[in-house]
């Protein structure tokens, strides 16, 4: 379940729930659904649930005033993110923290550092020591109506144990605040773990538990941290259905497959008037044995090789560009493919400009992959796991809809039904582009979203 | 099935738990059935836990929100709280009840969010059928405040737990005005204040406090060491600011009922301990005291404001090691 910090600190779930309980999520997954299965009911519920509380101001509206570490579990370290509400430190340290937070991390960075280093102690069962490094620090300040301003302060750490000991059990013995305020709590939760299949993109985490006093023996003991664990093929898995939502999810990719499909069924002009309408002019070779299947294939199999080869170099950072040209240019690809569906523009050149398009799709795709600070091996899987799973859902819709395409395009509609499918593309590709320049969505796309 | 309940002025005449049932059932039989059923409920353990701090900002309570009731409704239910709680002082007992409902009426108008901020949003529920001879509770409460009364055997068997808070802590509100716990934090100030600079050292707790310890969802948890300076060791004139503390919240319960709970407390005075942190004014950040002996428990917290910047608001809680929700 997401953890939820509610707008008055406390957590969405009773303190109680497994302190030290291992996390749940992988086992609570059924096993025996296939990917695909699995991709399409995510979004069903994604939908069912997420769309609602869209812009309703997020579920982390409030972290007053508990604390909250999250970790991102790596192959042989766990790096993470502290989350302290200023005020709660200055009652544990002084140094009018809160009171005068301008320039905080400048002034007292150094100050900071050493009594993080102090409070945060990880250690194996067998009492030895992890390593500790802290990354950067800021203030960040939130306004909110229901609960007015407050400020905490962010820092980034990595901790590492040593070589050979345990990663997922240990002692995660942390008293940064704690040390001093007895009323404070801190929410420890996983954002990532690839080896157990989490990866999501999204600020969903996985709560592990709650470092707080025991009141009733008036003693601070050490958390201990229990992962259940992840394994490669579980990690691969995942990917592969995260390669199969990341098509589903966007409506862009999904459309932007349907004008390739509409462009590549061309029937023949009908001279004569009663001629039957064939999807391949007189028997071309490569054309008639499957009906219209093998431009299709030739076409999807341009676009894959094109995705597949930015999709590798952009998320082993060889090739890097800033999302919003990127996004646009999608744009621009679903419109030049509707002016084809609309009116063949480069029927020789076809294959190659939908390579082309691919080259700019997988770019796109390439976003998802980097930024999770994966291990050489996991982001090999994790690329090959994610095309894996685009290139299901891609074959997915195309036999989903290639089939009725391919029945109409015997019958004296299609070419009404091309071209009045390519003129909405275009409208949404202009759309899209209108969009994602502006950065803000406009009718068109609110009515399709 | 429209059986006209009893007239409130009847019960009046009552007494005990007798007294509040016929109030009780007279409130009840006030209400459509659709009301009833929001109204009365099972005594559980988990209903008699579903107290809150916090504001109504999504579903904590059980019972019926008051701002569902017409205005015969309200005052049938006000009589029936006016029938457990004290009226020695206009600012303690039913008046620091109607404190309370006023100031989340003021807080909803100064933050511009009377949605939440209302005192339509305080609950009312009958845990198991009012009644003279069975086992039933009657809660009450609504941001900042929570009351418990547990009856069984035609007794009450519990009057906690018990929360206060207030914000703002002093207001005006329709011409009137408003300090509900005013009094409980003069009584801590004048308690520590009393303090010889010994007594502070073992009084003062050595970690800080930015809330109570044992708010909603912590039942049970009681420290097994108590903390602080023990009050047997203490004159018997502080000892006398120990107790007018521990009434400035027992005391908010009819007469009859704090006097029951005030002997059993002052009899366990000399093994009950007073611990504080902070600035000892309670109107500093941070500022937190505790009584904690045999049976009784209070805390109360002084905490910064989020909407009105450069001023505290208090938590308490009134606990009890052995008779909260009755000892259930």
């Amino acid at each position: 379940m997401p953890i939820t910090r509610t707008p008055f600190g406390e957590t969405e779930k009773p303190i109680m729930v497994e302190i030290n309980g291992p996390l749940t999520r992988a086992a609570d997954r059924p096993e025996g659904g296939t990917a695909l299965f699995r991709a399409c009911f995510r979004l069903f519920w994604l939908c069912l649930f997420l769309l609602p509380l869209w812009g309703q101001g997020g579920l982390f509206a409030h972290p007053m005033p508990n604390s909250m570490v999250i970790l991102n579990v790596h192959e042989k370290s766990i790096s993470g993110e502290i989350m302290l509400p200023l005020g709660e430190l200055q009652s544990a340290i002084g140094m009018s923290v809160n009171d005068r937070s301008e320039r905080l991390v400048e002034r007292l960075g150094d100050a900071l550092r050493m009594y993080l280093k102090q409070h945060i102690r990880p250690r194996s069962f067998e009492g030895k020591p992890w390593m500790v490094t802290l990354g950067e620090m800021k203030v960040i300040e939130t306004k909110n109506e229901l609960t007015g301003d407050y400020k905490e302060l962010i820092v980034r750490f990595e901790m590492t144990p040593p070589e050979h000991y345990d990663l997922r059990n240990f002692y995660f013995d942390y008293d940064v605040i704690l040390h001093q305020v007895a009323s404070h709590k801190v929410l420890v939760n996983v954002r990532q773990d690839w080896e157990r299949g989490l990866v999501s993109e999204d600020t969903t985490t996985q709560q592990v538990g709650v470092i707080e006093w025991d009141i009733v023996q008036g003693k601070l003991n050490p958390f201990q941290v229990s992962l259940q664990q992840g394994s490669t093929w579980k990690g691969f898995q995942n990917m592969v259905s995260l390669g199969i939502s990341h098509i589903a999810a966007g409506t862009d990719h999904i459309l932007f497959l349907l004008t390739l499909l509409l462009g590549a069924i061309q029937p023949p002009i009908p001279c004569g008037g009663g001629a039957p309408l064939r999807p391949s002019p007189k028997g071309s070779k490569k054309g008639s044995p499957f009906g219209g299947w093998g431009a299709v294939l030739k076409i999807v199999t341009a676009f894959t090789i094109g995705h597949s080869l930015t999709l590798l170099l952009g998320s082993v950072q060889w090739l890097h560009f800033p999302s919003k040209p990127i996004e646009v240019l999608i744009a621009v690809t679903i419109l030049v493919s509707a002016f084809h569906a609309f009116r063949p523009l480069y029927p020789k050149w076809e294959v190659f400009i939908v390579g082309g398009f691919g080259l700019i799709h997988g770019l796109a795709f390439a976003e998802t992959l980097t930024n999770l600070q994966l291990s050489a091996k996991q982001m090999i899987l994790s690329i090959l796991g994610f095309n894996v799973g685009i290139e299901l859902m891609q074959l997915f819709l195309i036999l989903l809809v290639f089939p009725v395409l391919l029945l109409l395009s015997k019958t004296r509609y299609y070419v009404f039904v091309r071209q009045a499918g390519a003129v909405v593309m275009m409208l949404l590709a202009l759309a899209w582009m209108v969009e994602r320049i502006q950065e803000k969505p406009n009718f068109i796309t609110e009515l399709i979203s | 099935m429209s059986q006209i309940a009893p007239v409130s002025a009847d019960c009046a005449k009552e007494k005990g738990t007798a007294k509040v049932v016929c109030f009780a059932e007279a409130f009840k039989a006030t209400l459509n059935a659709e009301q009833t059923a929001q109204l009365q409920l099972e005594y559980t353990k988990s209903n008699a836990v579903k107290w809150s701090n916090f504001p109504e900002f999504r579903p904590t309570r059980v019972g019926i929100r008051l701002g569902l009731l017409n205005p015969a409704q309200l005052a049938a239910a006000k009589a029936l709280m006016s029938a457990v709680l004290s009226h020695e002082s206009e600012q303690e007992g039913f008046g620091e009840m109607e404190g309370n409902l006023a100031a989340d009426d003021f807080f909803g108008q100064h933050t511009n969010n009377p949605k939440l901020f209302s005192s339509g949003n305080f609950f009312i529920a009958f845990l198991g059928k009012p009644s003279t001879s069975d086992l039933w509770e009657l809660q009450f409460g609504g941001h900042h405040y929570a009351f418990a009364n547990t009856y069984k055997g035609g007794k009450i068997i519990g009057a906690t737990p018990s929360f206060r808070g207030v914000e703002p802590s002093v207001f005006e509100w329709n011409g009137k005005k408003y300090q509900p716990l005013e009094q409980e934090k003069d009584a801590f100030a004048t308690l520590i204040g009393s303090l010889k600079e010994e007594e502070k050292t073992t009084a003062k707790l050595r970690l800080s406090f930015n809330n109570i310890l044992l708010g909603p969802n912590q039942d049970g948890k009681f420290p097994l060491e108590k903390q602080g300076v023990k009050v047997g060791d203490l004159s018997s004139a502080q000892q006398k600011w120990v107790k007018k503390a521990m009434e400035s919240y027992v005391r908010d319960l009819d007469a009859e009922t704090a006097e029951e709970w005030m002997k059993k407390y002052t009899a366990e005075l000399p093994e009950t301990y007073v611990a504080y942190a902070g600035s000892g004014t309670m109107n500093q950040v941070g500022d937190y005291v505790r009584i904690d002996g045999p049976s009784i428990w209070i805390e109360y917290s002084a905490q910064p404001s989020r909407d009105i910047p450069g001023t505290t608001h208090p938590h308490s809680v009134w606990r009890d090691r052995k008779s909260d929700y009755g000892g259930n």
